[in-house]
């Protein structure tokens, strides 16, 4: 029997060579990545663990995002510790508070391959599935574990079969497309299971748009979500990571999958989705959640604060002025995301429509700062999670969109479909 | 089992789907002890939980359990207010894996929660894999715990097991 990405991935990273699903494999790990949770929860595990030097100082990524820069004294200390562990441990590779998320930063530091076996101590982890790596989200005791040893173990994921061809209509994105998906699989559809994304669609992605895709496979509980290598990879790689080889890996053509999803966007157009409060599987054509009043909307996270995202809400707001009931928080994916759209004048053209933009953080999407909701308030976003009080009081409500569907909703005040402007 | 064989407690019965935010919201993250956080614990869906749970006390739940963060927090906070035991219909993965690693017993029992209602006193006895409703005298069967978890808990959780492999 032939094997899935996950199996072949797995497969490779353990001493056998070979992984099947069911089994549970002892792994080495390619790359960990490590945010805050590195200051608050890992460093008092390896103090535990009785620790003395990581594994393989080039091998840890540790980002200081989800508190950029310290909201609080709390967060302070934590970066503190994250600064002076890195130092301590020569860690090669570091971002401070200075760079942008975690699941976007990596990439662009060229620290993921094809092929490759990532994990984060962050649950968005399955974004490197874009890639064509197997990513996957632990938390602190593993992630201490790995710091000392470099290897963990995983029970191999059986896979579902996720196929997608046709093209995207105007105004329709690839948030849309994983809103769809997951809403058709349920909260725990791809709980302990590799969701594995083919199709013409996915092959001729961005780079951005897959990531998308891969971050929010988690929210149907996916263990990874990985995608064959395609010419925006092998581009990307190129650009970010020139040293590095390629070596893709492919499933094999008689692989087995427990599951298979298709879509047809050419004969069954995709329309903007939008989830509804309180659950990301909640998704509905957004005509169905057009007219919902709001007071905030948020374009911004992992998941949707990437180039492609600035470029078409500036391209839809156009310096029209944003509904004066309403506000409106960018907050670019990293760094390197905000100067390009400075250098193509999104910022400014966003910023004349009355947008917020804020450096790059995690801030508003896990209710931490720079944007957190007040009691009864109600957020139109471009994140991937609406669990109850996920962006601030329990009594607030997110509705999860599009940067497209957030950029045509700010202009009216109310939800509304990009498309019907 | 060692201190895992059986304990009694009261249910503290939840629905589906109950995601880490849930659990502990992102915004009680950055506290650094364990103690100062645990006051936070499952204040959306039980404000009352915090302040009126009581050592090995158990938490019933539907389907789900633990979804969304990977947060260790989440099976912290609770392991730090003394909850003996989460029982379930499933576990999102990552919570599962968590609940162990940090020496919290999470248990599968299908049809847990039409059987068992809020504050019902609970006898759960690992070694059988059962949960009995004391107050309706209904016995469950649940899975059982697979063997690699099974070495995790029966270390100590993950650290533990870490250290004794160690030497």
């Amino acid at each position: 029997m032939g094997a899935t990405l996950a199996e072949k991935i797995l497969g490779s990273h353990t001493e056998k060579g070979k992984a099947t699903a069911g089994e549970i494999v002892e792994t080495s790990v390619d790359l960990l990545m490590v945010h805050e949770v590195l200051g608050s929860r890992i460093l008092p595990v390896l103090d535990e663990m009785g620790f003395d030097k990581v594994w393989d100082p080039d091998r840890i990524l540790v980002v200081n995002d989800h508190w950029a820069p310290a909201s609080d004294v709390n967060s302070s200390e934590i970066h503190r510790r994250n600064r002076q562990f890195v130092k301590e441990q020569n860690i090669t590779h570091f971002c401070d508070v200075d760079c942008g998320i975690c699941h976007q930063v990596l990439p662009e530091m060229g620290l993921v391959s094809p092929g490759d076996l990532i994990v984060g101590s962050d649950s968005h982890s399955t974004t490197y599935g874009a890639f064509n790596a197997f990513s996957t989200g632990l938390a602190a005791t593993d992630s201490a574990l790995i710091i000392s040893t470099g290897s963990i173990w995983f029970r191999v994921p059986e896979s579902i079969y996720v196929k997608i061809d046709g093209k995207f209509a105007e105004y329709v994105m690839s948030k849309d497309l994983i809103l769809k998906i997951i809403a058709d699989l349920g909260p725990d559809g791809a709980n302990y299971q590799s969701l594995e994304f083919h199709g013409s669609t996915i092959d001729s992605m961005l780079v951005g748009e897959r990531m998308t895709v891969c971050n929010m496979a988690v929210e149907a509980g996916a263990k990874s979500a990985p995608m064959n290598c395609n010419k925006h990879v092998e581009k990307w790689m190129k650009e970010h990571a020139p040293s590095r080889s390629l070596s893709p890996v492919e499933p094999d053509p008689d692989a087995e999958y427990v599951e298979t999803f298709e879509y047809n966007l050419d004969k069954d157009p995709l329309e903007p989705m939008v989830a509804v409060p309180d659950n990301p599987t909640n998704g509905v054509p957004a005509s169905e959640a057009a007219g919902t009043k709001f007071d905030q909307a948020f374009i911004g996270s992992c998941t949707n604060g990437r180039i492609q995202d600035l470029e078409i809400a500036a391209k839809i707001l156009g310096g029209q002025k944003i509904h004066k009931d309403i506000r409106l928080i960018i907050t670019p994916a990293s760094k390197t995301t905000y100067m390009q759209a400075l250098e193509r004048g999104h910022i400014k053209t966003l910023m004349q429509s009355g947008a917020i933009i804020t450096n790059s953080t995690c801030g508003a999407c896990v209710g931490g700062h720079l944007g957190v909701l007040g009691a009864g308030e109600v957020c139109v976003s471009s994140t991937n999670r609406n669990f109850p009080g996920r962006m601030g009081h329990r009594d607030s409500k997110v509705y999860l969109a599009s940067p497209a569907t957030v950029a045509a909703s700010a202009l009216r005040g109310e939800i509304t479909d990009p498309r019907r402007l | 089992m060692g201190a895992f064989e059986k304990i009694v407690g009261r249910a503290w019965v939840l629905g589906d789907n109950i995601d880490t935010d849930q659990i502990i919201q992102g915004r009680y993250l950055t506290l650094l002890s364990y103690e100062e956080m645990a006051k936070h614990a499952l204040k959306i869906p039980r404000p009352d939980f915090a302040s009126g749970v009581k050592k090995n006390d158990v938490i019933v739940a539907g389907r789900n359990f633990g979804s969304g963060s990977s947060r260790e927090e989440a099976p912290q906070v609770l392991k730090e207010l003394g909850v003996g035991c989460i029982v379930a219909e499933s576990f999102s993965r990552i919570f599962y894996r968590n609940g162990f690693n940090v020496g919290l017993p999470l248990m599968l029992v299908p049809g847990v929660s039409s059987n068992v209602e809020d504050g019902n006193l609970l006898t759960i006895d690992f070694t059988k894999g059962t949960l009995t409703n004391n107050d309706s005298g209904k016995m469950l069967q649940g899975e059982p715990l697979p063997s690699f978890m099974r070495e995790i808990l029966e270390s100590g959780g993950a650290v533990s097991r870490y250290k004794k492999l160690k030497k």
